[in-house]
């Protein structure tokens, strides 16, 4: 992409400049060139050895939340865990910065001896959200940095609620700057505060994990004990305190159907990329969506025109299905574990609704916009409900709203879905409730 | 050679008299912790400064609360402005927009800071209150005679000189606050305007933080000047006018008679009417038989923004 542009500007500077101009565009022109090759040679290949887990840091501005994300892979990037990234690196995210969109949260990888994690950094509470609605970021941990020599700040409070909001259940606490207090009585008061606001916020304060250390000793290779050594702990902490996400494997399996065949002389054969879970020849399923339900079993699968006994999450496959004709299953439903999933007319959902520089409109909406809901290979109009105390939605702001869909489509709660008005993209969002619909809702459509 | 000797001695016993005068001294300083842990305790939950200065204050005057707190009260001022020098320069482009109305005159300030965190804390809130009131204070002293309509808009530096109830300036009250918070803030601008008896001012806030009764505050705030209207339907009215100005960001008034061209219409009046698209702005006027004299609009932020670029 640099380079493109490099020579764009080349060729419009060829056009327009006498040649002494010319010359130093050239010039200009060579270096993203030469630097994009080195970056394609320098590519590393993702291993998948270790579980992965997504953590952040929360905390006050100043108590060192980069500190010691750089003072952690300082420390493991000795172990070959991670490499190691300076505070500015961190700090900036220069192209995220430049492109001003998305993600306004650093990522930062390493790994530890048990896990591999991906550590974001947001700076504030409408980026944590946002991340949250998208799924970019979503935090299975988090680390919530306190100063020792200022304890908790009145908006630590405010942190927490967050922590909450976003569903994050474990918090562990790195207590900071512990070089800079003499005495240890003192870290301790920090300590049984933080506790006890833990606690105020429904976590579990008494056995929550508390590491005392000072990040700057780590960067800086003094004080080991309070250096090093508590990022280690810290580290063997969230390995054994946060624990591992349920993984996609272990739930029901789902398969959103992208298209049905009919083969002659063997029957109906549904397609798409399975969602979770596991599939095995013989399992019954069902069928849920646009108005029906259908009851089966699977009796083969095949993947690249190659038959197997078992597929699972993320795999594309075709499966054949007995006893139904063609007619009777269509593109936007699902075949699902019989049960596990149903179909629903209105939720609740939290919103992210894009900015302008992001795609979106550069309007806002009011309650009654009525767009396009996409979610698995679904789409269906929807009305939107503001809550009460809304009366609009401005671009670039998360919301709760309700929504009506024309028809019962199959929905669950954490399920993320698009909007889309005409040719542009409103907002994504996550499903967090399920509600029941009234007759009022059903009549409404006309 | 025997002063060299000499030398060596006295230098060994000195170093041996300060270490036990150290040693002395670090262990009456653990005696004393024992019994002063409650109280810093108690010293920090009621007052909410730091540790380490709840710390200071207690050992200044051994352990008697009530002295240590009017100290830490006295000191938090001096610290704010040490604080507010050493951040200064952060960048500060979140916060709040606080908006007033009061009778026939309206105030509508922006404050920031550094995290959206610290805004929904109730000590910036009460900063935004704050910076409300003095402005009104200082445009109803300024404008004593006068009786048209007046509007007038305040900058940063203005504003830090504006006072509080108690003869502190504002940038006082701001330092106050930063070394309470531990962020950059900035009083960023203000405007306030004052209507004749027969016109009226509509408001809305958007994106707004519950708790606040009497200055609303949010992210988008907008004040509209309009007459006409139906009785006893203005505050509606405004408020509608209010929202669409929000919404819409017009960047100019336009005349009613104005043709709309298209999307980026930066007219207000020839704007499609955010709450009822079939018509403009100026036509949902006249079905109101109102007429919208000047609004104002203020985004968290945008000011800070364009600064930067």
């Amino acid at each position: 992409m640099a380079a493109l542009v490099g020579l764009r500007a080349c060729f419009s500077a060829l056009q327009l400049t006498s040649p002494s101009l010319l010359h130093s565009s050239f010039r200009l022109c060579a270096v993203p060139l030469s630097r994009r090759t080195f970056a394609a040679e320098a590519k590393k290949t993702y291993s998948r050895e270790k579980p992965h887990v997504n953590i952040g840091t929360i905390g006050h501005v100043d108590h060192g939340k980069t500190t010691l994300t750089a003072a952690i892979t300082k420390v493991l990037s000795g172990a070959g865990g991670a490499n190691y990234k300076k505070y500015e690196d961190i700090d900036n995210a220069p192209e995220e910065k430049a492109r001003g969109i998305t993600i306004n949260a650093s990522h930062v990888e390493y790994t530890t001896a048990n896990r591999h994690y991906a550590h974001t950094d947001c700076p504030g509470h409408a980026d944590y959200v946002k991340n949250m609605i998208t799924g970019t970021a979503q935090m299975d941990g988090c680390i919530l940095v306190v100063a020792a020599t200022d304890g908790q700040m009145p908006q630590t409070r405010e942190h927490l609620l967050l922590a909450r909001q976003i569903g994050v259940e474990h918090v562990v606490v790195f207590i900071n700057k512990a070089d800079a207090v003499e005495d240890k009585e003192m870290v301790e008061l920090v300590e049984i505060e933080i506790r006890e606001l833990l606690t105020e916020y429904g976590y579990d304060g008494e056995n929550t994990p508390v590491v005392i250390g000072s990040a700057l000793c780590a960067l800086e290779n003094r004080e080991p004990e309070l250096g090093v050594n508590a990022v280690m702990k810290l580290l063997e902490v969230v390995d054994s305190y946060v624990p591992l996400p349920k993984r996609e494997l272990e739930k029901p399996f789902l398969l959103p159907i992208e298209g049905v065949y009919s083969i002659p002389g063997r029957g109906t054969v549904v397609s798409g990329t399975m969602e979770r879970g596991i599939i095995k020849k013989g399992d019954d399923a069902e069928f849920v969506g646009h108005n029906r339900s259908l009851k089966s079993v699977v009796t083969g699968i095949e993947m690249f025109h190659k038959s197997l006994d078992r597929a699972e999450a993320g795999d594309n496959l075709g499966a054949l299905v007995r006893g139904l004709k063609r007619e009777d299953v269509r593109r936007g439903m699902v075949m699902c574990k019989p049960g596990s999933i149903k179909p629903h007319l209105k939720v609740q959902a939290q919103v992210y609704v894009l900015s302008k520089e992001e795609g979106g409109r550069h309007k806002p909406f009011v309650s009654n916009f009525m767009p396009v809901m996409f979610s698995l290979t679904w789409d269906m109009a929807c009305r939107i409900t503001l809550p009460a105390d809304k009366e609009m939605v401005m671009p670039g702001e998360d919301t709760s709203l309700t929504l009506t869909l024309r028809q019962p489509m199959v929905l669950e709660k954490g399920q993320r879905f698009t909007l889309r008005d005409g040719n542009k993209t409103i907002g994504t969002g996550l499903v967090t409730d399920i509600l029941t619909a009234t007759d009022d809702d059903k009549a409404n459509w006309g | 050679m025997s002063l060299s000797f000499l030398f060596r001695t006295v230098t060994r016993d000195v170093a041996k008299v300060s270490i036990r005068q150290h040693a002395q001294s670090l262990h009456t300083g653990c005696q004393l912790l024992a019994a002063e842990k409650a109280l810093l305790m108690k010293l920090r939950k009621t007052t909410g400064y730091t540790f380490i200065n709840c710390k200071k204050a207690l050992e200044k005057f051994d352990n008697d609360i009530a002295q240590a707190e009017s100290w830490l009260n006295e000191q938090a001022q001096k610290e704010g402005w040490t604080k507010a020098n050493k951040l200064e320069g952060r960048k500060a482009k979140e916060g709040l927009i606080g908006l007033f109305v009061g009778d026939k005159a309206a105030v509508m300030v922006e404050v920031n800071c550094e995290t959206d965190f610290v805004a929904r804390n109730e000590k910036f809130q009460q900063l935004v209150k704050d910076v409300a009131f003095a402005t009104l204070a200082h445009h109803q002293n300024i404008r004593q005679s006068k009786t048209g309509y007046v509007k007038s808009v305040l900058a940063g530096e203005e504003l830090s000189k504006l006072s509080v109830a108690e003869g502190a300036s504002l940038a006082d009250q701001v330092a106050l606050t930063i070394g309470r918070l531990g962020e950059n803030m900035s009083v960023r601008r203000a405007v306030t305007v004052a209507v004749p008896a027969e016109w009226n001012i509509g408001s809305y806030v958007h994106g707004g933080v519950s708790g606040q009764t009497e200055v609303v505050m949010g992210r988008y705030g907008a004040l509209v000047v309009f007459q006409g209207g139906k009785e006893g339907e203005q505050e509606v009215l405004g408020r509608k006018l209010g929202q669409h100005i929000v919404g819409e960001a017009p960047v100019s008034l336009g005349n009613m008679d104005d043709l709309p061209c298209g999307e980026s219409e930066t007219r207000l009046l020839p704007q499609t009417f955010l709450l009822d698209p079939s018509r403009t702005v100026a036509q949902f006027l006249l079905g109101q038989q109102a007429r919208v004299l000047d609004f104002v609009r203020f985004q968290c932020g945008e000011a800070a923004s364009e600064e930067a670029k």
